[in-house]
């Protein structure tokens, strides 16, 4: 999946005034590749994710997925998109709690329409490749921090997505935690040719990006 | 809970007094002049001397029989709301035009001529109340009677009478010579119409009633009753879905994150909605359930507390007092209110995006 942006600009109106969170970006997104975002707090890492995963509008330019202009899709095929060929990673993990982890991992396989059967082998995998294979039953109040982000991870690659879109993935992660899932990402990226664009902090995501993107007010800048 | 209270009280005023009509069908009903009549039964204590029943017979044309009958509720203990029972005095003989074919519980028996003056006849749930069976000794107003039987009917009339023979009803109430009710029996080929015009005609300062003008009569009142119910019911039908929309805002708002992660993992504005919808319904389904419960419950101290009768004699007749088709009326009213009151809820829920909702809490 080729995501390609074209003068990227999101601004939000508050009361009078107007905060230029995406500032005129213009970048492309390589399938297989793993890659980095780094900016401090409200530097507009967020906002260009939420673009770019198309969860919301920009105020100019274009997205372009597979070449195709995002502006000209309706609610419903970018709904498609997310759930067929986006897979989402937040930083607070964002399971729904009264489901247990095996239940979280099927949902968008089950929104995708697949089959009872499928859905829960697919998910036991998943979750078995994420080293969670004894906690198939358990609710995400039950589970550590860094469990709930690999149910998270499994989530993510329940319908076979193209990227995986990860909003500071180790955020609220110990150091040792992160490591995990900083490896489990590397591994969906080199293993299943999945692209990942990660925004963080973490020195040990910018370690591992095959490309690396600085971002300050809103403008974002190439590294390597 | 307060629309089953409210209902079953309703409803049980009403079902006795739809059942009043069941009485004196095809007959004509002779009451004094200005009394207010429910289906032909006496309110109040108007009276006419018992000799016009003979005079009826004798003098009006096309008459096939009149039954003279004194009609006492009984308010004592009772909030004077609802009567506690009904004490019902007709001549010997004549008592069919009341009971019909009802019969009695095993070991009764009708009285005799001669036992008429002192035996009487009691509902089952006048039986209950008091622990009377036949042989049981009863005190009227200070006289001695005993009961002969009991009347095996749920109606809530007869369940609730004591029939007596009208010679002693009229001593122990001190209503000499008179009743308060003449039923007459149109001969075949005579139009109760007539016949009532006939009989006013004839007869001074008495209201001759067909059973048309008797429906006229009700009519209003179960009107008015129908209308203050389904009024109330409308007021707080509208307030349970206030309530309903508040709590499923309420909860909408808490999981809003839960909400904008479906949105952002793909999920169909339907599924969303369909979801909170779902869970409105439920809220309804199980507050429906546990209304009626506590609605039921109501409605018998509601009763007990106007009768006087223990609550423990309520809980056999339960669908009595809250017949099955209110219960389920209710169920699919409380669903179908729930599910209208979660729309909005539910078209919250459905806008809820991933972008805004992160925004908010960073």
């Amino acid at each position: 999946m080729n995501i390609k942006t074209t003068g990227l600009t999101r601004i939000f109106r508050v009361g009078s005034s107007e905060i230029t969170a995406v500032n005129n970006v213009s970048f492309e997104i390589d399938e297989a590749k793993f890659i980095a975002i780094v900016g401090p707090s409200g530097s507009g890492k967020s906002t260009l994710l939420n673009l770019i995963g198309l969860n919301d509008y920009p105020t100019h330019g274009k997205i372009f997925i597979d070449k195709k202009d995002a502006s000209l899709l309706s609610g419903r095929e970018r709904r498609r998109i997310r759930l067929s060929r986006i897979g989402f990673v937040f930083q607070t993990f964002n399971l729904l709690p009264t489901l247990t982890s095996l239940e979280n991992v099927e949902l968008p396989m089950s929104l995708a329409g697949k089959s009872q059967k499928e859905q829960r082998e697919k998910a036991v995998r998943l979750l078995e490749n994420v080293s969670l294979g004894d906690r198939l039953r358990h609710r995400p109040k039950e589970l550590s921090i860094g469990e709930m982000q690999r149910v998270s991870i499994a989530r993510a690659l329940a319908n076979d997505s193209e990227v995986i879109i990860a909003d500071e993935p180790t955020g609220e992660l110990d150091s040792k935690t992160a490591k995990e899932v900083i490896g489990l990402l590397f591994d969906v990226n080199r293993k299943r040719q999945t692209t990942i664009v990660v925004a963080t902090h973490d020195e040990k995501v910018v370690e591992v990006a095959d490309t690396l993107y600085t971002i300050s007010d809103g403008k974002l800048k190439l590294e390597n | 809970m307060s629309v089953v209270a409210i209902g079953a009280t309703t409803l049980r005023y009403i079902s006795i007094i739809k059942e009043m009509h069941t009485y004196f069908n095809g007959k004509i009903v002779i009451v004094p002049k200005g009394t207010i009549v429910i289906e032909g039964f006496p309110i109040g204590r108007s009276n006419l001397p018992e000799s016009i029943a003979d005079q009826v017979e004798q003098e009006v044309e096309g008459v096939e029989n009149a039954v003279p009958m004194l009609f006492i509720y009984n308010l004592e203990g009772s909030l004077e709301a609802l009567p506690t029972n009904f004490t019902i005095g007709i001549p010997y003989g004549n008592w069919s035009v009341l009971v019909g074919p009802t019969p009695l519980k095993p070991g009764g028996h009708w009285p005799s001529a001669d036992s008429s003056k002192n035996e009487v006849i009691v509902g089952s749930s006048v039986s209950d109340q008091y622990d009377l069976n036949a042989g049981s000794k009863i005190k009227i107003e200070g006289h001695d009677l005993a009961v002969a039987g009991v009347l095996d009917t749920s109606s809530a009339l007869l369940s609730r009478s004591i029939i007596i023979s009208l010679e002693p009803i009229q001593e122990i109430y001190g209503y000499n010579m008179l009743v308060n009710l003449i039923v007459v029996e149109p001969m075949k080929e005579v139009g109760e119409e007539e016949l009532a015009h006939r009989i006013e005609e004839e007869i001074q300062n008495v209201k001759a009633l067909t059973d048309e003008e008797r429906t006229d009569l009700a009519r209003p009142l179960i009107s008015n009753i129908e209308t203050w119910t389904l009024g109330i019911r409308t007021v707080l039908f509208v307030l349970s879905m206030i309530f309903v929309t508040t709590v499923a805002m309420m909860n909408v708002s808490e999981r809003r994150r839960d909400f904008a992660t479906l949105d952002a993992i793909g999920a169909p504005k339907s599924f969303v909605f369909k979801m909170v919808i779902t869970e409105t319904g439920l809220m309804g389904l199980f507050g429906g359930i546990a209304g009626i419960l506590a609605g039921s419950v109501a409605a018998i101290l509601i009763a007990s507390f106007y009768t006087g009768i223990p609550i423990s004699l309520f809980f056999p007749g339960i669908f009595d007092i809250t017949p099955p088709f209110l219960m389920l009326e209710i169920l699919v009213s409380t669903v179908t209110v729930s599910c209208i009151a979660g729309v909005i809820p539910s078209i919250a829920a459905a806008r809820m995006r991933i972008a805004e909702v992160l925004r908010a809490e960073y």
